[in-house]
């Protein structure tokens, strides 16, 4: 028995690329507005605020007080929330805890970010005060670059076949007006584009963009009277590997196949019952990865999988990524994975549209790979 | 500049360690040319990266152990950008994860730093690497697969 206690009513994005005139909160502003308007709600209705700080929100866990001040909100439920790549689903999981206990009856779940124009690194070097440094260890590349390595030598896993995810997403993403990239991209350019961390190149990472996402939950009741058909919370989890070095088998991030199959278990469904999927890809090893935890393909059989990008294409067996991802779309940290998540399921995704989508799998991670959240998306 | 590597020596330009009292033991022992690790007195927990307490038992009693400075890669990969000064005119540099003979994991580099002819599994031994900035940095050497390590 799915779980479905909760309905995202309402999704908005503001214009997504390089925005320099904007800052976080303006840009919050504009996906407010664009979600209250796709949910068909009045923000007076709103009385939960969930928020996430980007990279250039200097706010910290503090985060919710400004973005409450700036769009008028004075919630009986708030906070912020900073997991990376995992916040998305975190928080919207957050909310619909909060309307399933009846603590609030309307969250608005907040991101923005203005990392292109405000110049964010995604270059320091992790570790502690021991720093990783000291061995020029540095970058989010080089995490993602460690576990392709691995996978690679172990399964015999090829570039070509990372380059592969690549193409998927711009492909997906020429069809997105709302995508940031969308010219055409081969196979060959993936491979013709220069090193960055071998054995990731430079079309193997997500692009850093400025833009705000906002993400509407309530009540199944309340959604069923709104403007869009609801789309319900079948099932959501998390898994983390809060230690990294400690855990032996941290480049695969085991955590993550905890983290989808709490989701299934909540949802009642297996990987056999999804229909689409948008798998949080900063890097296009990612995907593999996500493949593989989520129970479409067994260990080490990701990169036969995403050959040709034929199955994980449209019209495929398992779209993945059908608006462009990290990759191509724009580098919302997952929040956009959702919103495709959900236009998916409504059946809004126009050229994109995968043809009776009942069920999406969305995934994030993030924190040098020590966090991970999914959301099973149904009707 | 350091031979082996072609790091700076100068510690205006390097990344060094930010040593503290409770790491400091670790860095005295790579000046000794020793690979030091805290192991919990009650749980025998081998422990990386240096912490106040035992993430096994909570303990915050340890010896600092040495290590027999043997390992293995578990993983590797090439920097091909420069994401830092001192690091930028090395490209291309490899970075490894080692996993160690006593358990714990850690970073390093296989000297010299620009090689890239390296596997996963490959048998390493620690190295140490001094007068960087007047500390002294474990790095990491190939050996040979088969050849008994003294």
């Amino acid at each position: 028995m799915a779980w479905r206690q909760a309905a995202i009513a309402g999704v908005g994005a503001s214009r997504q690329g390089k925005l320099p005139d904007e800052t976080p909160l303006s840009l919050a502003t504009e996906a407010f507005r664009a979600a209250l308007d796709d949910a068909g709600i009045s923000k007076d209705e709103v009385d939960g605020l969930l928020t996430m700080p980007g990279t250039s929100s200097p706010e910290g866990a503090k985060h919710y007080l400004a973005v409450g001040e700036h769009l008028g909100i004075n919630p009986r439920y708030t906070g912020s929330m900073s997991m990376g790549g995992a916040t998305a689903g975190a928080l919207i999981q957050n909310a619909a805890m909060a309307i399933a206990t009846g603590m609030a009856s309307v969250v608005a779940c907040v991101f923005a970010d203005t990392a292109r124009s405000h110049g964010s690194r995604f270059d320091a070097a992790a570790g502690r005060g021991d720093s990783w440094g000291i061995w020029g260890m540095f970058g989010n590349a080089a995490n993602s670059a460690l576990g392709a390595r691995r996978h690679m030598e172990l399964y015999g896993t090829t570039s070509e076949q990372l380059g592969w995810v690549a193409v998927n997403g711009r492909r997906n993403a020429s069809m997105n007006p709302a995508a940031i990239m969308r010219d055409p991209m081969t196979i060959e350019d993936h491979q013709a584009s220069k090193m960055i961390v071998e054995p990731l190149h430079l079309l193997d990472c997500c692009i850093i963009s400025d833009g705000g996402v906002v993400v509407i939950v309530t009540s199944p009741e309340r959604a069923a009277d709104l403007r869009k058909p609801p789309v319900l919370l079948w099932g959501m989890g998390q898994g983390h590997t809060l230690q990294n070095l400690e855990a032996p088998e941290w480049w695969y991030l085991p955590h993550q196949a905890d983290c989808i199959s709490r989701a299934y278990r909540m949802a009642g469904v297996g990987p056999a019952d999804i229909d689409v999927a948008q798998l949080y890809d900063n890097f296009t090893i990612a995907v593999l990865f996500w493949l593989e935890h989520a129970g479409f393909v067994g260990v080490g059989e990701s990169g036969p999988f995403v050959e040709g990008a034929t199955r994980i294409g449209l019209g495929g067996e398992l779209p993945v990524n059908t608006a462009g991802g990290n990759l191509s779309e724009s580098y919302m940290q997952g929040w956009l994975h959702v919103v495709e998540g959900v236009r998916q399921i409504r059946g809004e995704s126009g050229d994109r549209q995968v043809a009776d989508a009942e069920l999406c799998l969305v995934t994030g991670r993030g924190m040098t790979l020590n966090t991970s959240s999914c959301l099973v998306l149904g009707r | 500049m350091n031979a082996a590597t072609g790091l700076s020596a100068d510690p205006a330009e390097a990344v060094l360690p930010d040593v503290t009292d409770l790491n400091r033991p670790f860095w005295d022992g790579c000046a000794a040319h020793e690979l030091r690790l805290q192991a919990c007195r009650p749980c025998g927990h081998i422990r990386y990266p240096i912490s106040e307490v035992c993430p096994r038992c909570l303990s915050a009693d340890y010896d600092w152990r040495p290590m027999s400075g043997d390992g293995e890669i578990l993983t590797w990969v090439v920097f091909q950008r420069g994401y830092q000064p001192t690091w930028a005119p090395l490209v291309p540099y490899n970075v490894v994860l080692v996993q160690l003979a006593e358990g714990p994991r850690m970073f390093g580099n296989v000297l010299p730093l620009g090689r890239t002819d390296l596997r996963i599994g490959m048998p390493l031994r620690v190295a140490f690497e001094d007068a960087r900035g007047g500390v002294t940095v474990p790095r990491w050497t190939t050996v040979s697969e088969g050849s008994a390590v003294a």
